[in-house]
């Protein structure tokens, strides 16, 4: 390969990297300023901002309201979606377009029209409005990716492996649970990390399904009529370090899954 | 990870040194979860119905339904429809869009301002994909790959507001150019197309960076060796062989970002101009200001999402015939 | 953040203090016997911590707040949970009232059980707007009204007293606005009735006037940076210097006036409306004995207004309240005598004329 188109790539890609963190970098300086609004000049510096984060007892409640509904709705799209793949992936049926475009619908709605879409539905089906709504929102919204991301990586599991199973006497329950899932591993900690990050990021569906507890991004829409002040920012980064975290940590297990795999 | 065929039998024994293989083994020998077994795959119709009863359940009622209800708000007079009135059905809100030429220029802006922002996201994405799957050893790709989408996790407003004090007039790049020199007086880079489509192409990359990669990594090496070999210089190669052999990921990830990216609402409103009103904000319009309109709105969501499906469909189509043309 | 964490404190000790003064016991006692909760929805810091903590303590009713952050929103969430809401208190602005009430969302209010009623500054609780088929709808609790607010290291306070400068050449691309709200500012300044109280009975007239103020906001446009909806972005545009002035509510003026920055702001020349957040009772709202109970101990004291105008920037609708603000806040939530007599309050009456005529123009003008 030439070594220039090389670097010109590798180029593009730091660019890029760069075009991406800019906005970031510049939103956890904004939480350090000593204002209640972000943007420069930047007079003076404080921690007040984080530890008021950490002291506010109101922000922890809500961050951990979240990270519950976003476990919990990742749960629920994680099985549905699975099991939808199964059946999608390598099966020619009467339908299978229909289907898989239903799958993939509510991926496609734009939000605030599947927001409300779901506010009229939860009246008709009589699910009161709360945590359980949003879980069931959330989960609803997150299962196209679940299935898209777990079709492909089934697209790749070699037939003969199943067959193998079959032959031997396995019927397809056991063969599911003893080849396929194990092989799905890392296609569903993939999905996993997308979906709980779709969820903790979600406000539309949050804000027209939710009580009275707000989700984190329903809570800075709201202290946002007060201003955006560098609170919201140190808000956002918190979570950022450690929504990151869990990032890190399912690439390092994945990692570990597929080296496992393949050994 | 291989299907062990011992399982049975250690299961039979009840004497397996591991934790997970008796519990299938017992289960296996259960008897219950084996007339279970039988009945369930008696025959291959039969084990098909039980795999597809409950996706197809779900996707009915789940993610078909609340779309019907919304069809069937958007053909309402009034809702929520007031108690003791009957329901009235009617064209009318579909016949408000057709009928007021002053909601087509938010229609088509948005329908061009997704095509343009679909194609920018394909040309800047697409090189950094093709360096990730191609030039970075597979150990370090991951890692790379979670590099791009971390700060995706960011709030969507939070991150617009981070996009405004860098472009702003006392923003970090107009203090940057300013210190060097560059400018005298601060550019007006916010609330214009450009500032909006730097905060879009935010929202889109990931949907385009990922089909891309996958795509790009699922090519194998050595059929760019192969053309290399046959003396077909870079732009060549890529052309010929890697082009035509991504398309289904270009297509593919170009279709999720322009239906994604019809339906963006609070980054337009936020970064964009006076000019640059799009469809999502007249929709939103509807749900906001007054009650009654919600059919209208419903009505509007309606006309956008099927336009915007109809595109992507003959996109798709386009796409598809292309490939042929390669292939033959 | 400091400054404001010590307010905060500060603000506690004193709400403590006169949380005994505030005890008008039979009221407590019989709510206390109770308990239950009361469910609100209402904007960031329109109930003031402090003052949430001591209600629950004395009455042992549990406030349960839903922040929400605009009209509209309020009215979907309403619509949607009626005939059986789980809000008690709702927070509409009073020339919003009609809408809600003609949904039947909004139970009137029996002033005779709040006590407190005598509290509010009689310019708002008794004021045109304020009294719809003979009922009162809502509590008045803090004003906002449309101003010009200026960077005062750009635009002279003289230029700052004209809406015209805000469509000056002088400053094209540096301006702002809602333009719902301008509409009717652009409607008062051709010397009209915003409101379109006059025009009830002249639609054809009605449908002309908006005409024009459309035309004119249509003529403007290539001078105007940013059409904008909420309070923070207007904000974040006089920080990022992307704009000189802007229309904009006092509310978030206020808090950049207090936080230090050069900011102005003016009722000019030509008027301006104003607007007032009242507490209301949901139709049918599930826990009415402690809704009433909620409003009149908010009513009770002037300092509890005055927090809430620290938190919002908003003018407090409580005798006396500024009494309990200092010099800086007093500033940026009063206005000279000869400004505040060209404001008027928006008015309900013609609201289903109005916005029949507005909304469209509104969208036409953003379609442009």
């Amino acid at each position: 390969m030439n070594r220039g188109n090389r670097i010109l790539l590798s180029c593009t890609y730091w660019a890029f990297v760069l075009y991406v963190f800019v906005p970031l970098f510049l939103m956890i300086l904004m939480g350090f300023k000593d204002s209640k609004f972000i943007g420069f000049p930047i007079r003076s510096w404080t921690l007040d901002w984080y530890t008021g984060v950490f002291s506010d007892s109101e922000i922890l409640y809500t961050f951990g309201y979240s990270v519950v509904i976003a476990v919990l709705s990742t749960l629920i799209s994680v099985i549905v979606g699975v099991w939808i793949a199964v059946l999608l992936e390598g099966r020619k049926f009467w339908g299978w377009t229909v289907t898989f475009a239903l799958m993939i619908l509510p991926a496609l709605v734009p939000g605030i029209i599947s927001a409300i879409a779901f506010r009229i539905y939860a009246r008709l089906l009589g699910i009161e409005p709360g945590m359980g709504a949003i879980v069931w929102a959330h989960a609803v919204h997150n299962v196209p990716f679940v299935v898209l991301v777990v079709m492909a990586r089934l697209s790749t599991l070699p037939k003969s492996q199943i067959e193998a199973a079959r032959d031997l006497g396995a019927d397809p329950l056991i063969a599911f649970m003893r080849i396929t899932l194990p092989y799905l591993v890392p296609a569903i900690l993939g999905a996993s990390v997308f979906c709980l990050l779709l969820s903790f990021d979600d406000f539309v569906r949050s804000f027209f399904l939710g009580g009275y507890e707000p989700t984190l991004p329903v809570l800075i829409f709201a202290m946002l009529r007060s201003g955006m002040s560098p609170e919201i920012n140190a808000i956002a980064t918190v979570a950022l370090v450690l929504t990151a975290a869990v990032g890190i940590w399912a690439e390092r297990f994945t990692r570990r899954a597929n080296k496992e795999n393949q050994a | 990870m291989t299907y062990d065929a011992s399982v049975r039998k250690d299961a039979a024994g009840a004497t397996a040194p591991t934790g997970a293989r008796p519990f299938w083994g017992r289960l296996v020998q259960w008897g219950p979860y084996r007339a279970f077994a039988a009945l369930a795959t008696a025959s291959p119709r039969r084990q098909f119905a039980i795999l597809a009863t409950f996706p197809i359940l779900w996707l009915l009622t789940q993610h078909l339904g609340p779309m019907v209800q919304m069809g069937r708000v958007s053909l309402l007079d009034a809702y929520p429809v007031a108690p003791g009135t009957p329901q009235t059905f009617t064209l009318d809100n579909y016949m408000r869009f057709f009928g007021d030429s002053i909601f087509w220029m938010p229609f088509f802006r948005t329908l061009a301002f997704a095509t343009i922002l679909t194609f920018c996201t394909l040309i800047l994405t697409y090189p950094v994909a093709y360096f990730l799957a191609r030039h970075v050893s597979r150990r370090n790709q991951m890692l790379m790959l979670l590099l791009l989408l971390v700060p995706f996790w960011v709030g969507e407003i939070v991150r617009t507001y981070a996009i405004m004090i860098l472009l702003g007039n006392t923003g970090a790049v107009n203090l940057v150019l300013k210190w060097f020199g560059l400018i005298d007086r601060p550019i007006p880079f916010m609330y214009t197309g450009f500032s909006m489509g730097i905060g879009i192409v935010y929202l889109t990359a990931l949907y385009m960076l990922l089909p891309l990669y996958s795509a790009l990594e699922k090519l194998p090496k050595s059929y760019n060796e192969a053309a290399a070999d046959l003396g077909a210089g870079a732009w060549t190669r890529f052309r010929r062989v890697t082009l035509p052999l991504t398309l289904e990921g270009i297509s593919s990830g170009c279709t999720l970002v322009f239906l994604i990216s019809t339906g963006f609402y609070a980054t337009p409103v936020l970064l964009g101009g006076p000019s640059t009103t799009v469809f999502s904000e007249t929709i939103a319009g509807f749900f906001h200001v007054a009650g009654d309109q919600w059919p209208t709105g419903a009505a509007f969501a309606v006309i956008m999402f099927v336009t915007a499906l109809l595109i992507t469909g003959v996109f798709q189509a386009f796409m598809k015939a292309l490939r042929k043309g390669e292939k033959a | 953040m400091t400054k404001l964490i010590l307010n905060r404190r500060h603000f506690m000790g004193t709400a403590a203090a006169a949380g005994a003064a505030l005890a008008s016991p039979a009221y407590l006692r019989r709510a206390h016997a109770s308990g239950g909760e009361v469910n609100i929805w209402t904007y960031n810091d329109f109930v003031p911590e402090a003052f949430k903590d001591q209600f629950e303590a004395e009455t042992g009713i549990k406030v349960n707040v839903r922040l929400v952050d605009d009209q509209g929103k309020q009215f979907n969430l309403l619509a949607a949970e009626q005939p059986n809401p789980t809000v008690d208190i709702m927070t509409v602005a009073g020339h919003r009232f009609l809408q809600f009430i003609d949904s039947e969302l909004l139970a009137p209010l029996d002033t005779s059980r709040l006590s407190n009623w005598g509290n509010i500054n009689p310019t708002f609780s008794e004021s045109d707007w304020a009294t719809i088929n003979g009922e009162k709808w809502g509590a008045p609790i803090l004003s906002g009204m449309e101003v010009l607010s200026y960077n005062t290291e750009l635009v002279s306070e003289e230029e700052a007293m004209s809406w015209d400068t805000l469509f000056s050449e002088k400053y094209a691309g540096q301006t702002a606005y809602i333009i719902q709200d301008m509409m009717s500012i652009v409607m008062l300044k051709m010397g009209y009735d915003g409101n379109m109280v006059e025009y009830m009975d002249d639609p054809e007239k009605a449908a002309a006037i908006v005409e024009e103020a459309k035309q004119f906001l249509i003529d403007k446009k290539p001078l105007v940076r940013k059409y904008y909806d909420s309070g923070a972005e207007v904000q974040q545009m006089f920080v990022n210097q992307d704009i000189a002035l802007g229309h904009s509510w006092n509310g978030p003026a206020a808090a950049l006036i207090n936080d230090g920055f050069p900011l102005g702001m003016t009722i000019p020349n030509e008027g301006s409306y104003g607007f007032v957040y009242t507490y209301n009772i949901a139709n049918n709202a599930p826990n009415v004995d402690n809704a009433y109970t909620f409003l009149n101990a908010i009513l009770a004291s002037p300092e509890i207004g005055a927090s809430m105008t620290k938190a919002s920037g908003f003018i407090s609708t409580y005798k006396d309240a500024s009494n309990f603000l200092t010099d800086l806040e007093k500033k940026s939530t009063s206005f000279p005598e000869e400004q505040l007599a060209n404001l008027q309050f928006f008015r309900a009456e013609a609201n289903e004329l109005k916005y029949s005529l507005v909304d469209p123009a509104v969208e036409a003008v953003k379609a442009a």
